[in-house]
């Protein structure tokens, strides 16, 4: 099944990049321009440039010591690897944390993007807003190579805190007006080279605990924790070093966290970085003199100026590991949240703005509410998304169903066969056909669509307006900037009914999602660390600031667990596979097999499995397919499948056993889980071929694209490919969540029925069996008889 | 105690069955179990099994008809701020909770029906005195002659049976009447009847004024007679001997008795089975009712009286002040009013009175108008629901019996909806085409099954469907007015002894024609669409079919309302019974092998053509079976026929004496065994696939047929004689 899955994701992939890569350069005459194009609104300044020269972000990182004091500071704002705004209309919302130095000095901001070839630059525009002021807009022009502006940020418009800043593209083709062409449109804005400037010596220090939210990112997006203990083996300092780890990754915040925890202090502190220093008194005496705690009385916790870098370091010390201990309690204590307050948002304002609320029973949220607004649309495909969340025990994804209630028009342009379709995590939900002519005002219209595609945390759900316009079809020159078509009113509400909420494990989505079942615990989270040694601390602490951070507040650990201490307990088990005990193997369902395949890589890329039967069978199926009359009958399976998604696994009473899982001799990291030994706790083991392996995999692993995929029962990625494979949740025990009460009870039962077809069958069978055997005794004990 | 266990664990299972098909399972669970239970059913139906596994697959039906409806009710109604679409989907979907609501009802009612009751062939004990009452009003004199006839032949002691003939034609206001033409008829009428009663001892009897219509007149034989028992005949419903045998007896076992009722049994075929040439192969449309429902309503002490064939105990009606009058079904008011108030009713499932019914389309919707309109009345006077005298299975019972003469309104509404899909893209359901199949179509054909079960030997598939259309359109108007004016109807009687000599289409075909072709046209707009809105193909394919079985509907009423042609209005019942044959002065043995109303045919033993020619009148004689005597019959012949050592000889009665009526009563309706056979015969399920191809083979025949009468009317070849009947 698995391989199925991924054969169709294959197959899938290889279409859409078919599409992509439709012909970019359209041959067809170019059409005259449009004379009446409007000049933006506001023209990029072409700036003196005094300070100029120092604004080459092209520079190598390592050029930024202490010999470039001078030279302002370099804040990269975009919060991912890489950012593409493609489509016709396409919008990012994510928040900036400055602290009040920052806020206060002069700043320039640049950006440096790249278009499309046929992206028309008379119709095409990218805009920039930072706290609803407009900072930047400008015709999308440079598809050749990529364009920098630089652009002064009024004063006054950044603000201490949080700044939401909006990236718009609204862009146009050249020649085409169909919808295939908008796919063709593109405008990527390359993070290493959009970035604001501060000037000033004191923007790039930090003063206080909460500027640690102004940690920001490198050039491609990444932040990272430098945690320096120079005690690093000593017993006591394992279990404050990962909960301060937790701390500043909740405080924080950011999408892509890492934690590199050391003995000695990096040589250069880069843009997205941190150092925090950590340990006793006496193990800083071998510091320099700024960093060393030579006065008595300094604060606990603090930053520090580092005159090498400019920048400051944040320093917890104490007398010994008691009062270390407590100092990390003193940054810890404020983020925790009681376990029984539920959040109602799921913090993601640094690379999703605005928050995304937490649905946990059946509400109607405002589109306005979710960051979506009225779009006034003249173009063929628009695209707008949101986000909602929710709970880590959503147990509705069989049977569910949410609802759009569109408020939208169209005008008498649009024709039948236009389509408004609903995406759920990238995946079709609904598709509703535009059916009348003559346009129409849907108030209030519902769009009812599956939650199969529903997981713990954060969803993304993007509503898609396909336009199939009269005018288009005839695509008259100059026509290029026709009048508005549709409108999505921000009056349009999600709707979700009461859905089913009852945990399951193993699930890693729900581990994804909110850290579940760890972040329900009132215990500490024992974690199993049977090897030492930096690289494994930094795995460990990487991923307990993931799960941390999904949890909403920092996870309790305790780093003395062993394997025999945890039978009866959660358990997460952090090593690389020579470390990992044979019943823990056993227990999450990894085979012992996986030590021979992942004992001879010696970091040379094994040879490739070239011999996968399934695959290879279901290739050839697919290319037999539609043939005579077989074909024939396959196509109606495939109605049937694409209709009701009924495949030969679908008929069963219940969910079948696992079979222990050997991964790829390729994969470089394995999540997986599974019930403790005595049934009452969540096991989960993440594991690598070496601790090298380990600490590179999960920071891939908690990246927020790859953290957001996480699922199964369990997963594998493979480094350098950035392929991640799960093995799906087969047997499973439910965790209850919420106070047992009936309407509770009939839809998790709705649920389970839904995913145990036959099971409801039967059960409707042997309910009206019995019905009738009733009614047939009543009968003849009522009325007359003979 | 064990009543009220069995209850609460009825009521226990029913609540699990709710709680399981209101789930908000998945679409592909629901298609599985769907199919599942279909599936089951199949197998019951297939080993037709029968006793608790009947009840079973009933159970299993309900369930998934309630999957249906909870969908229905959750995810396909149109939304309310689009009126345009929510009011029609909303009709649509009353429609169909109606639908749902009545076989509900009808599972109820006939979820166990009682068996048929021993035969009683002896009454032990004192008979008590019966008045047997013909009301008449327009009958024709002969037809009246053999009912009379036919009654005073019961078997039963003369002296405790007197037979009387309630005429309202010959009323002093009629015979008084304004119209010289009209007093002159009526005081024919009145002076014939008097002379034919006197000659049958058969006591007659008029009023002043014709008020109150049947149930006046009844009340006004009620008050010039003194028997304890009172049986009702209508003019051209005679008994067979045993009647009052079979059904006298039940009054002496239960004081508390208000009703004996048989069911009717009809000589002639009603216009869907003429003109569909039905009669003789499939069970006749009030044969559900008779042979089911009655038996049904029977095991809940809700048997009512149909007007007719029937036998009353006075004593009850006296306590209602005799028959009610408030609505122009007095018969089944007179049952609700004498059962609320704590009297027993019988039905006995055995054919015992022969009678007529409607044979012209237009006459058979006048009928059917009145007891819609009838039970409308009721329905609005004397609502069964709330009627505190009634028990819960009574009140059920009787809301099922009226509710049911509202389907006028659903059957028109699922014949235009799919028209405002088709013609105006409204959407008043809102589903997908894989959740019609999942949903609607497992639903209908499980309804289906559901009636086959239920009806199965006593109504073919998509018969009942095809009887509804074709009274919708013009009792839709009727059942409308009633609703309006509740008190306006009057109670016309229907006529049942017409001939239809000539084959010509029905003066009310010509709306049947028009929906025909707008529905055409919605079948060609179906393709249209398909091929020009690809994108909802599925949608416009799951309407289109539905439009598509209307037409289908609509195609077979046109052969409904095309007249066939009938030279005899009333079948012939084979009987076979030794008689003598005048032949020239001689007499010659034969055997009557079948008798109708109007003649009989005569096999004779050896070749007599030569000696017998058409027109010849003659004499039949043979022993009458009430006493032993030899009669003599006069005929003429119509026909005579060679065959194998035999001839056969068809023959026409000539009664000219009142005498003569005896003897053909006694031919025709002295042995009721013979219709029990002949029902027996044409009894039989089909089965719901070897049904739908038989009805869809007829249904494509008549529409052809309604079209080669359209096309004679329109070419004038409609004026002459159609000779040959198509």
């Amino acid at each position: 099944m698995k391989r199925l899955l991924l054969t169709c994701l294959f197959a899938t992939c290889a279409v859409y990049l078919a599409q992509a890569q439709t012909s970019p350069f359209d041959m067809s005459p170019e059409k005259p321009a449009d004379k009446t194009v409007t000049p933006p609104p506001s023209a990029p300044i072409e700036l003196p440039q005094p300070s100029a020269p120092a604004n080459t972000p092209d520079l190598p990182q390592s050029a930024l010591t202490a010999r470039n004091l001078n030279r302002p500071m370099i804040r990269y704002v975009i919060p991912q690897e890489a950012i593409s705004l493609s489509g016709e209309t396409s919008e990012k919302s994510w928040g900036v944390f400055v602290t009040e130095d920052q806020a206060a000095s002069a700043t320039l901001l640049t950006l440096t993007y790249q278009n499309s070839l046929v992206v028309a630059p008379e119709t095409s525009s990218l805009t920039l807003v930072i706290n609803n002021a407009k900072v930047l807009s400008q015709p999308v022009q440079s598809s050749e190579n990529q364009k920098t502006v630089t652009v002064k940020v009024p004063p006054g418009i950044l603000r201490a805190g949080l700044n939401t800043f909006k990236l718009a593209a609204n862009l146009r083709h050249r020649t085409d007006c169909s919808v295939q062409s908008t796919y063709e449109l593109w405008t990527e804005v390359d993070p290493s080279k959009t970035f604001l400037t501060f000037s000033g010596e004191a923007s790039r220090k930090f003063r206080k605990i909460d500027d640690i939210r102004a940690i920001g990112v490198d050039n491609k997006g990444r932040t990272s924790f430098n945690i320096v203990v120079p005690a690093l083996d000593r017993m006591a300092a394992t279990t404050p070093m990962l909960h301060l780890a937790e701390a500043l990754a909740v405080l924080a915040n950011m999408p892509n966290q890492s934690v590199n925890i050391s003995t000695s202090l990096p040589r250069e502190q880069l843009p997205g970085s941190l150092t925090v220093l950590l340990g006793t008194d006496e193990e800083f005496s071998g510091l320099p003199q700024y960093l060393a705690a030579n006065t008595p009385g300094a604060a606990l916790a603090a930053f520090v100026d580092d005159p090498v870098t400019g920048g400051s370091i944040l320093r917890i010390r104490g007398q010994d590991w008691q009062a270390v201990t407590n100092a990390v309690a003193s940054l810890v204590d404020p983020l925790k949240r009681d376990i029984a307050v539920p959040r109602t948002f799921i913090s993601s304002q640094t690379w999703r703005s605005p928050d995304i609320p937490l649905l946990t029973t059946a509400s109607k949220t405002k589109l306005s509410d979710l960051g979506v607004g009225t779009h006034n649309f003249s173009g063929r495909r628009l695209r707008t998304e949101f986000a909602v969340g929710v709970p880590s025990d959503f147990y509705a994804g069989e049977y569910g169903k949410a609802t759009i209630l569109l408020d939208a028009a169209y005008s008498e342009d649009v024709r039948p066969g236009s389509q408004i379709n609903i995406y759920v995590n990238d995946n079709i939900a609904a598709s509703l056909p535009i059916t009348t002519t003559g346009g129409e005002i849907l108030r209030h219209f519902p769009i009812g669509f599956t939650m199969r595609h529903f997981r713990p945390g954060a969803n993304v759900i993007a509503i898609e307006a396909v336009l199939n316009t009269t005018s288009d079809n005839a695509c008259v020159p100059g026509s290029t900037t026709p009048t508005t078509r549709f409108a999505l009113f921000d009056t349009s509400e999600f709707s979700i009914p009461s859905f089913a909420r009852i945990g399951t494990v193993p699930n890693l989505a729900g581990l994804s999602g909110t850290s579940f079942p760890y972040n329900r615990s009132d215990r500490p989270l024992p974690v199993v660390l049977n090897n030492g040694g930096a690289k494994s601390f930094s795995a460990a602490a990487t991923l307990l600031a993931r799960m941390s951070v999904a949890a909403g507040r920092p996870l309790e650990v305790d780093a003395r667990a062993t394997a025999n201490s945890t039978v009866n307990t959660n358990a997460l088990f952090i090593g690389a596979i020579p470390q990992i005990p044979s019943t823990v193997l056993i227990q999450t369902g990894v085979s012992e097999a996986i030590r021979t395949a992942w004992s001879n890589v010696g970091g040379a890329e094994p040879e490739a499995d070239a011999s996968n039967t399934q695959v290879e069978f279901d290739q050839w199926r697919e290319r037999l397919a539609g043939r005579g009359w077989r074909g024939q009958i396959s196509s109606f399976d495939d109605w049937l499948n694409r209709t009701f998604n009924i495949s030969l696994e679908s008929f069963s009473f219940y969910a079948g056993t696992d079979e222990s899982f050997t991964p790829e001799p390729g994969a470089s990291l394995l999540v997986a889980q599974r019930s403790n030994p005595a049934g009452d706790g969540l096991w989960t083991l993440v594991t690598s071929p070496t601790d090298d392996q380990l600490s590179d995999g999960l920071v891939l692993l908690t990246r927020q694209d790859h953290w957001s995929n996480l699922k199964g029962h369990i997963l594998t990625l493979k480094v350098g490919t950035d392929v991640m494979q799960d093995v799906p949740v087969g047997e499973f025990s439910f965790i209850p969540t919420q106070p047992l009460s009936f309407s509770n009870l009939r839809l998790i039962i709705a649920n389970w029925l839904s995913a145990n077809i036959l099971s409801f069958s039967l059960l409707l069978l042997v309910v009206s069996g019995l019905l009738g055997i009733a009614t047939s005794r009543l009968l003849s004990n009522f009325g007359r008889r003979k | 105690m064990r009543k009220f266990v069995l209850i609460l664990v009825w009521m226990l299972m029913s609540a699990c069955v709710l709680l399981l098909v209101t789930l908000p399972v998945n679409l592909q669970t629901q298609l599985i179990a769907g199919a599942t239970v279909l599936f089951v059913m199949m197998v019951l139906k297939t080993l037709n099994a029968g006793g608790i596994w009947r009840l079973i697959a009933l159970a299993l039906g309900t369930a998934i008809v309630m999957r249906y409806v909870y969908w229905r009710t959750t995810s396909t109604l149109p939304p309310v701020n689009q009126l345009e679409n929510f009011i029609p989907g909303f009709l649509l979907y009353l429609a169909e909770l109606y639908s749902v609501m009545m076989l509900a009802l009808s599972l109820f009612v006939v979820a166990m029906p009682l068996p048929q009751r021993a035969s009683r062939p002896e009454t032990k004990g004192v008979l008590p005195r019966v008045d047997v009452f013909i009301p008449t009003y327009n009958e024709d004199i002969d037809l009246l002659a053999n009912t009379m006839a036919a009654a005073k032949a019961m078997d039963y002691p003369a002296d405790k049976l007197s037979v009387w003939i309630l005429d309202d034609g010959g009323t002093v206001q009629k015979r008084n009447a304004d119209k010289i033409v009209e007093a002159h008829t009526a005081e024919k009428r009145y002076e014939d009847l008097n002379k034919l009663c006197a000659a049958l001892d058969v006591r007659y009897l008029t009023r002043e004024k014709n008020l109150h219509a049947k149930a006046g007149n009844l009340n006004n034989g009620l008050e010039h007679s003194t028997g304890e028992l009172i049986a009702v005949f209508d003019a051209d419903h005679a008994p067979a001997r045993d009647f009052l045998l079979e059904t006298v007896g039940y009054f002496d076992e239960d004081e508390k008795l208000f009703l004996v009722q048989t069911p009717h049994f009809f000589l002639n075929p009603d216009p869907l089975e003429r003109n569909l040439r039905t009669f003789e192969q499939m069970p006749s449309e009030n044969e559900m009712f008779y042979g089911v429902i009655q038996r049904g309503l029977d095991k809940w002490n809700a048997a009512f009286f149909c007007g007719s064939a029937a036998v009353l105990r006075r004593e009850a009606l006296n306590v209602t002040g005799g028959f009610s009058g408030i609505s122009i079904t007095e018969d089944c008011e007179t049952a609700i009013a004498l059962h609320s108030r704590g009297w027993n009713s019988v039905y006995v499932d055995k054919p015992l009175i022969a009678g007529l019914q409607p044979a012209t389309f237009a006459s058979f919707i006048g009928q059917r108008s009145r007891w819609a309109q009838g039970m409308m009345q009721i329905l609005r006077f004397r609502f069964p629901l709330f009627n505190g005298g009634l028990s819960l299975p009574q009140r059920l019972c009787y809301l099922s019996s009226t509710l049911f003469w509202l389907f006028p309104f659903p059957r028109a509404i699922f014949l235009i909806a799919p028209l405002f899909y088709l013609f105006f893209g409204l959407e008043i359901f809102t589903a997908s085409g894989g959740e019609f199949l999942a949903y609607t179509l497992i639903y209908m054909v499980v309804n289906l099954m559901m009636q086959n079960y239920l009806y199965g030997a006593f109504r073919w598939p998509w018969i009942s469907e095809l009887y509804e259309y074709v009274q919708t359109i013009h009792l839709l108007p009727a059942v409308v007015s009633v609703v309006l004016n509740p008190r306006k109807p009057t109670f016309k009687v229907t006529a049942k002894d017409e001939r239809i000599d000539r084959s010509r289409l029905s003066e009310l075909s010509a709306p049947f024609f028009i929906i025909f072709f707008v529905l055409l046209v919605g079948v060609v707009v179906t393709v249209y669409r398909i091929y020009t809105e690809p994108y909802k193909a599925d949608v416009t394919l799951v309407v289109g079919a539905w439009n598509l079985l209307n037409l289908i509907f609509a195609g077979c009423a046109l052969g409904v309302v095309s007249e066939r042609g009938d030279k005899r209005p009333s079948r012939r019942v084979s009987i076979s019974r030794r008689c003598e044959f005048d032949v020239g002065g001689k007499w010659m043995p034969g055997t009557i092998a079948d008798a109708s109303v109007n003649g009989i045919k005569v096999q004779l033993l050896g070749n007599l053509t030569d000696q017998l020619s058409v027109d010849l009148v003659s004499h039949v004689r043979f022993k009458i079976s009430s006493t032993g005597e030899m009669g003599d019959l006069p005929i003429q012949v119509r026909n005579v026929r060679k065959q194998a050592g035999e001839t056969a000889v068809g023959c026409l009665f000539m009664p000219h004496e009142p005498d003569d009526h005896r003897l053909i009563a006694d031919l025709i309706f002295a042995n009721s065994s013979q219709w029990t056979k002949f029902q027996l015969d044409r009894r039989g399920n089909p089965g719901l696939i070897k049904g739908t191809i038989w009805f869809l083979g007829v249904a494509m025949f008549q529409t052809f047929r309604g079209f080669a009468y359209l096309l004679r009317r329109a070419t004038g070849s409609d004026k002459g004689e159609w000779e040959r009947p198509l």
